[in-house]
Order: structure tokens, then C-alpha cells, then sequence
């Protein structure tokens, strides 16, 4: 290893960043701006989706069984329900169950104890495997001997499913908007610096400097802004994470805050990644075109 | 060493630089090349490194057709041919050592071989003893020199000089021109190009002379002025206000 070398090499790099450091602030300031909100977007999304999950899951098909049915009937087409697999499970709530439950459930808030006789039929509750069945399930229930009716809270179910599908959408939109600005901030950040160094370029070029010797300061100070700035993200997220949450999740306490499926380390190298092969990219095009000029 | 055949050059703007130039130039010479401003030396020096391609023509430097040389080559062509400017072209934050050592470090060399080739190159042009100094603490003679020591660091075998001692004093001019002609004497191609009539003559070597373009002589121990022996008052010549 030829130290000496390195050390020019890395020379030239810090020449290039502090030549101009309000622009590379500004690049990093892009950058930043650009992966916090890619980081919490996904973040959200992925919240969301463990919401939606949760409140999916929670979804239960109510089978109303027809008058007359027999404890022995409800059985039979409960253990029937069972054997499907897309069913996750079948509770059986006779009507003098079923009644004490509602009346548990009202209480404090309508006098039930009006009520002289019980006028819930008996019932089957069922929950599916995979919340997208619920529909398919439902209406191969709807079509099974002695079930009077079959309710579900359809709408719910829908519109969950469409709203995680539109924002993922927007969001994946409005990072992709982002992540081009940052391109052409940093970009211009590196041709500013080109141009500041155009008397050396033209001295290397001069003197036989390879093309790609004369790119590589340029294109490193491209990664570097890149790279500090999804830096300053993650610890912006992270910040956000133990300082910012906690409040919401108190705030909103029905609401299952808690983003499962994020690996933090995988989640935090993909984001630095992400950054510094913006920097990179935007450099080496904005590099490429002065030299070839 | 170097061959031009045929080379004409138009700019896009349609001037006619060189005109069907046919030039042979043997390994080991000290040639200058002498002309009005802008009867096209710039422009032919500029196609000996590359800077410039000819309209037509074949351009041989070193064995190296230059004007088929793909753009990844050029930089092993400009190793072999060191150029010097009017304008010294040093960079101001560097020191002189800096500046030298800058040629080499940007084509890839190693710590070792920059620690033995600067000394060397700062010692021929005689300016060991001003390593440490920046470019605005030279004087202009010293700056061509140290521009002279970065082109000589890579070993060239030919040194391309376009007005060399253009910015420079009458003293300061012998200095350096003495310097170009011990480099020449090391080995190494020199072609100068210059109207500082008082340098061609004191030297007396080949002249080529260029005017529109067209090579209109071409003497071995030539005088600045075409058969005319040396200038008549050539001392006033070489005043500063007329150096440039």
C-alpha cells in the first residue's frame, strides 16, 4: 500500500469539499431532507400496513344460524367451517351467550334489561387466515344450509386495502420527486466545484491524468454528500424514534405503534445506500459531461 | 519523432489555421517555429498533443498516429510530450514543489518515484532551493521554470514551448532559453514557438516559418527574419513592451 499516494488522493477529495461548503451543505441538507422522509414514509407505510393487518385479523365473520337450528346443526357446520383452510377459527355463541355478551357490551349505555325475551339467533363467529378472503369465504358461507345471514364489515375491509394501496402510490411518487431533486442538487454542487477546478483539471489533463483519476475526487465528493447526508437522516429517524413516538403511541393508544417488520439495520444500511448512490450517480453524469466537453 | 503530412486544420467558425502542412521533425532536434500571431503555431503545437485534431491530414508523434488516437490513449501520448505555456499555467495554492510533483501524482506514480523525480527535475531548471516557495513569490522566470520542471518530471521526450519567453525579461528570457537548451542537449525534441526574434537568432537553429498557415521556410541555423540575417536592431526588439 502506497500511503503517499492515498494521502494525495484523499487530499484532493477534502480540497474538493470544503472548496465550496455552503453548496455541499446544501447538497447534504437535500439529501437528508430527501431519506428522512423516505425513511419515515416507509416507516408509515409499513406502521400502517401492521395496523391495517391488525384490524383485518380482528375482522370476524358473523353467521346467524335460521330459527329452529339445533346446538347438534350449529356444531356440524362448525366443524364443516373448520375444515376449510382458509378459516383460522370457528366460535360457536348460542343465543343466551350471544345476549350476555351484548349486555356486557352496552352496559352504561342502553337498559337492557327491557329486554323480556332474546331475539339473537344463534351464531357462529369465524375469522379467516388471510383478511383479502374475507369476502370469498363469506359468500361461500352465505351459501351453506341453515345460515340465515352473513355479515362482515365489508366496507372496513375495502377501504383498508385501498388505502394502503394509494399511499403507497403517492409515496412512492413523492420520494422518487425527491430523490431526483437531491440528483440535481448535488450535481450542480459538483460542477460548481469542477468549474472552481477547471485551471487543475485542465493541468491533469495536460500533464496525461487518466480520465478516471480526474473523475474519482469528484465522484467520491458526490458519495461523501450522499452519504453524510442519509447519515444525518438516519439520525434524525432515530431521534424521532425514541423522542417522537412514545408521544404519538400515547396519544393514540388504539393504534398498534409498533413497526414489526422493520429490521432497523437493514432498514438503516438501505437508506445509506440509497443516498450515496444518488451522489454517486449525479456525480459521475455531472463529471462525465464537463470532461467530454 | 515527429511527422505531419497533408494537416489542415478549420476551425468551425471556418478560419483555415494550417494549410496542407507537411513537417518532419528528427528525434533530438531544437527547432522553432516562427510566425506572425495567429498564422497558426498555437494551432499546430495543439495538434502534437492532442488538444486538436486535424481537418485532414496525418499526425505522427513518437510512432503515435495522433489524429487516430482513441480518447482513452491520449493521456499515455501526453506523458511522452511535456508543454509549456506563455502563461505558466501554475496552480497558485500549490507550492513549487507542489506543483511539480502534481504531474506525477496525477498520473498514478508512485511516492518513491515522485520523491526521486522532483529534486531531480527541481535541480535541473535550478530551483531546489525555492521548493517551498508559491508561484506569487517567484518571479516570472523562476514560474517558467518551475512550469518547465512540471513538464520535464514524467520523462518526456519531446517539449512542446508555445512563447515560453513571452511573459518574460531579457535576462530572464536567456535563463530560460539556456534551460531549454541544456534539455535539449540531455536529449530530449524542443519546438518552440516563438516571435522573440532575438532568441531565434541568438541560437541559430532549425527556423520553420509559418505564415496563413502554410509553412513559407524552413532553414537548419535560420534567423528569425526569412534570409535576412539578423535583425537589424534586434537589441530594441527585445524590449519588454515588445516581448509579448
Amino acid at each position: 500500500m502506497d500511503w503517499g499516494r492515498l494521502r494525495f488522493f484523499l487530499g484532493e477529495v477534502w480540497r474538493n469539499f470544503t472548496r465550496n461548503l455552503i453548496m455541499q451543505l446544501t447538497a447534504i441538507g437535500t439529501v437528508t431532507v430527501t431519506i428522512a422522509l423516505l425513511g419515515s414514509f416507509l416507516f408509515t407505510r409499513d406502521t400502517l400496513g401492521s395496523i391495517g393487518d391488525d384490524v383485518l385479523k380482528k375482522i370476524e365473520i358473523s353467521v346467524f344460524l335460521r330459527d329452529g337450528a339445533t346446538p347438534a346443526d350449529a356444531h356440524k357446520l362448525a366443524a364443516e367451517l373448520s375444515a376449510d383452510r382458509r378459516v383460522r377459527s370457528v366460535a360457536y355463541i348460542p343465543k343466551a351467550l350471544g345476549l350476555q355478551q351484548m349486555r356486557e357490551r352496552l352496559r352504561g349505555q342502553i337498559d337492557t334489561s327491557l329486554l323480556t325475551s332474546n331475539p339473537l339467533p344463534d351464531a357462529l363467529r369465524v375469522r379467516v387466515v388471510d383478511p383479502e378472503q374475507v369476502r370469498a369465504v363469506a359468500a361461500s358461507i352465505r351459501m351453506k344450509p341453515g345460515v340465515a345471514n352473513v355479515e362482515y364489515a365489508e366496507d372496513a375491509v375495502q377501504k383498508l386495502l385501498r388505502i394502503s394501496d394509494v399511499l403507497g402510490r403517492i409515496g412512492l411518487g413523492v420520494v422518487v420527486l425527491l430523490i431526483f431533486t437531491a440528483a440535481i442538487i448535488i450535481s450542480n454542487t459538483i460542477r460548481l466545484t469542477v468549474f472552481a477546478r477547471r485551471r487543475e483539471i485542465a493541468i491533469m489533463q495536460l500533464v496525461g491524468a487518466s480520465g478516471t483519476y480526474i473523475r474519482l475526487p469528484f465522484i467520491c465528493e458526490g458519495f461523501l454528500d450522499g452519504l453524510l447526508g442519509s447519515a444525518l437522516a438516519l439520525a434524525l429517524l432515530e431521534l424521532a424514534r425514541f423522542q417522537l413516538l412514545p408521544k404519538v403511541a400515547a396519544a393514540l393508544p388504539f393504534l398498534p405503534m409498533r413497526a414489526a417488520n422493520i429490521n432497523q439495520l437493514t432498514f438503516g444500511l438501505e437508506l445509506l445506500l440509497i443516498g450515496a448512490a444518488v451522489g454517486v450517480v449525479a456525480s459521475w453524469l455531472s463529471v462525465g459531461r464537463y470532461l467530454r466537453a | 519523432m515527429i511527422a505531419l503530412r497533408g494537416v489542415s486544420l478549420v476551425y468551425a467558425n471556418g478560419t483555415r489555421a494550417l494549410d496542407a502542412i507537411d513537417l518532419e521533425i528528427a528525434k533530438g532536434s531544437f527547432v522553432f517555429l516562427v510566425g506572425h500571431s495567429g498564422t497558426g503555431k498555437s494551432s499546430l503545437l495543439r495538434l502534437l498533443y492532442r488538444e486538436q485534431l486535424p481537418t485532414r491530414g496525418e499526425v505522427t508523434v513518437d510512432g503515435i498516429r495522433v489524429d487516430k488516437l482513441r480518447r482513452s490513449r491520449v493521456p499515455l501520448l501526453r506523458r511522452n510530450v511535456g508543454v509549456v505555456f506563455q502563461d505558466f499555467k501554475l496552480l497558485s495554492d500549490k507550492t513549487v514543489w507542489e506543483n511539480v510533483a502534481f504531474a506525477l501524482q496525477v498520473t498514478g506514480a508512485r511516492t518513491r518515484d515522485v520523491m526521486r523525480q522532483v529534486p531531480r527535475v527541481l535541480e535541473l531548471v535550478g530551483l531546489a532551493h525555492k521548493a517551498r516557495m508559491f508561484p506569487s513569490e517567484l518571479s516570472g522566470g523562476e514560474q517558467q521554470r518551475t512550469a518547465i520542471a512540471r513538464a520535464l518530471v514524467n520523462n518526456p521526450k519531446i517539449l512542446l514551448c508555445d512563447e515560453p519567453t513571452g511573459n518574460l525579461d531579457p535576462a530572464n528570457t536567456n535563463d530560460v532559453m539556456d534551460l531549454l537548451h541544456r534539455i535539449n542537449l540531455k536529449g530530449t525534441t524542443v519546438l518552440i514557438a516563438t516571435h522573440n526574434a532575438l532568441v531565434v537568432d541568438r541560437m541559430r537553429r532549425r527556423v520553420i516559418r509559418l505564415e496563413d498557415g502554410k509553412i513559407v521556410a524552413d532553414e537548419e541555423r535560420g534567423y528569425y527574419l526569412a534570409s535576412a540575417g539578423t535583425v537589424p536592431g534586434a537589441e530594441r526588439l527585445q524590449a519588454p513592451a515588445q516581448s509579448a
